[in-house]
């Protein structure tokens, strides 16, 4: 074994170990580039799916298909907040009124999950048992108008004055790649935000 | 060898990247994909939410339309909007107008029933003068006027209200802003017929009770029965009123009609002039109430319907100087509602009416002083919420329709 393969065999050790590190890293920062990604794409998919079921119950805040048992539909909002709505509807237009009730819960709840803003949006249909899923909500609220396009200032306490709701909703992913303090404050986030939602059956009478 | 080794590194990481490359890529795709998918259906929504209103907007113009939309463009998508009588006994339509764009397609299915005025707690086509509404003015049900709707500190619509002029505020829109608690909307022109009343005589003829030939009919009711005579000292004729006025409908024709009593069933009272302005005129000699008050009763069918083609009178005679209750929706075609001499009778009590008020113009029922009421009544109305899916019968419509259910 001469010079030239001790030479050789350094040189592939250092040439191999680039190409490991080359490796390891490309590997590090695919894991996290693909965890950033499909988060974000989880993150949207999940804005865009709440989004379209709350538009879809929204819009039919008042409706029943025998409109008979709605006969005042302006009595159809049964308690309104800025994070939680309970009103009247006709969830599978079967002619029965059924009520259903929006409201986010506490932080404290998903305590267990890495991002401390994180929140269950609650939909509660009837008098089921609330139930669930995280999927990364962190703000939900609403400001509500009257007929004349004023703003109704929170609590309100007679529903029946609300002619349109502004809906914000924003949904953060629900873990960061390095779990910190610091990368929750600048792990991105979707927002959503419906500027005027007028559920026709409200004041359609 | 070194070559060999180079090319595999070279296409390993190649391959590598290419996987991770479309990987990412599709990752984005998909991400974008979430927002063109639900741009995608807002705007198939949003075609087929035009297409209903389009369908409305005819049917508002012509009650009789149902050619519908077929394939018709439509904001870079098509609509199609089909209109069927799902219920032709009580005229029920529904319009079911279908958004498509690029593949998605939503739907939009809306009821519309035909609108009576009986629906209204307050109709008034004018308001009789500069009268305002006041923060102690409460209006429970829907309300229309054709006026200008006068406010002054803060009175309260539970109904949606609607008016053909504009809002008009004593002070200031922060002063003396209505609370709308069933929305406003302004512009809406819902004119009074000027010959529904009439209308109402070749139903009588057909299966109603009819009097004509007199000046004045005195008509109680008492349960199932009604009695009636034509002088205030004539004995009654007692009849079975489900048997005499089996569709429901009293038709008086160019007299006066002085009426009390306690209703059983559904019925309407129309009374018309041909002309005499003291004809077509109802006086509420006494308390004219249902036998059973939907307030304790919820589900009395009892309805009552008095149409005068010109006004309804509280009378001015004893019985009416404590308190008068009513339980009716009131028509005045070219009238109104009011009290007979309402600024010279004795302090009368409370209006105490469970129903609606609709009025060509506005009429008075006592006056007001710094001290209170000087003379007539204080106003104590209540609408009758079954008026809102109910109508006693042959009461005037609208000649249109209105939007009963909205699915989205």
């Amino acid at each position: 074994m001469g010079f030239t393969t001790i030479l050789d065999i350094l040189g592939s050790i250092i040439i191999g170990g680039l190409l490991m590190m080359i490796a390891w890293r490309l590997s590090e920062a695919a894991t996290e580039r693909t965890f950033n990604n499909s988060g974000e794409l989880s993150m949207q998919q999940n804005l865009s799916t709440i989004a379209n079921i709350i538009e879809t119950d929204f819009r039919k805040i008042g409706y029943c298909d025998n409109y008979n048992k709605i006969p005042d539909p302006t009595k159809a909002i049964t308690f309104a907040d800025t994070s939680s709505l309970k009103f009247l509807t006709d969830v599978d237009s079967d002619g029965n009124v059924d009520s259903i009730f929006y409201y986010l819960g506490p932080t404290t709840e998903l305590l267990s999950t890495p991002n401390p803003r994180d929140r269950i949006l609650y939909r509660v249909v009837n008098n089921e048992a609330p139930i669930g899923s995280n999927l990364g909500v962190t703000r939900f609220y609403m400001v509500f108008y009257d007929a004349l396009s004023d703003t109704i200032p929170p609590p309100v306490t007679t529903p029946g004055i609300i002619s349109s709701i502004e809906i914000n909703l924003m949904v953060e992913k629900v873990a960061a790649f390095v779990d910190s303090a610091a990368a929750y404050d600048t792990i991105p986030g979707a927002f959503w935000q419906q500027i005027r939602l007028v559920a026709r059956n409200l004041k359609n009478r | 060898m070194s070559g060999k080794a180079t090319i595999f590194v070279i296409a390993g990481f190649s391959l590598l990247f290419l996987v991770i490359a479309k990987n990412f890529g599709d990752v984005s795709n998909r991400a974008v994909d979430n927002f063109i998918d639900y741009h995608k259906e807002t705007v198939s929504h949003s075609i087929a939410v035009s297409g209903a209103n389009l369908a409305a907007n005819e049917i508002f113009l012509d009650p009789t339309w149902d050619d519908g939309f077929s394939n018709r463009p439509f904001q870079d998508g098509e609509l199609d909007v089909s209109v069927q009588i799902i219920d032709p006994y009580q005229n029920i339509r529904q319009v079911t107008a279908r958004g498509t764009f690029d593949g998605h397609t939503s739907i939009v299915k809306v009821k519309l029933a035909p609108s009576k005025f009986s629906k209204f707690a307050y109709y008034s086509v004018s308001e009789g003068g500069t009268i305002w509404w006041t923060g102690s003015d409460t209006v429970w049900g829907p309300f229309h006027t054709q006026d200008y709707m006068r406010v002054y500190r803060h009175p309260v619509y539970y109904g949606k209200a609607t008016t053909k002029k504009k809002l008009i505020y004593y002070t200031s829109q922060s002063m003396d802003k209505p609370y709308f608690f069933g929305g406003y909307e302004q512009g809406v022109d819902l004119p009074l017929p000027t010959d529904a009343v009439d209308l109402m005589e070749p139903i009588a003829d057909d299966n109603g009770l009819k009097f004509h030939g007199q000046d004045t009919v005195y008509l109680t009711f008492d349960s199932d029965t009604l009695k009636y005579r034509y002088s205030f000292s004539s004995p009654d004729t007692t009849i079975y009123l489900p048997g005499a006025a089996p569709n429901g409908l009293i038709f008086a024709k160019d007299c006066i009609v002085r009426m009390k009593g306690t209703v059983k069933g559904q019925y309407t009272i129309g009374c018309s002039s041909s002309g005499d302005p003291n004809k077509g005129t109802v006086y509420l000699d006494d308390d004219i109430v249902f036998e059973k008050d939907p307030r304790i009763y919820p589900t009395s069918s009892d309805l009552l319907g008095i149409c005068a083609e010109n006004s309804v009178y509280m009378t001015d005679n004893p019985p009416n100087h404590s308190d008068i209750n009513i339980h009716a929706s009131i028509y005045c075609e070219k009238g109104g509602f009011g009290a007979q001499n309402y600024d010279t009778r004795p302090i009368s009590g409370n209006i105490n009416l469970l129903g609606g008020i609709i009025q060509h113009t506005r009429r008075a029922v006592g006056t007001f002083g710094s001290g209170g009421i000087k003379s007539g009544y204080a106003k104590r109305y209540r609408y009758d919420d079954r008026l809102m899916i109910a109508s006693p019968p042959f009461f005037p419509g609208t000649g249109g329709f209105e939007i009963v259910s909205w699915y989205e």
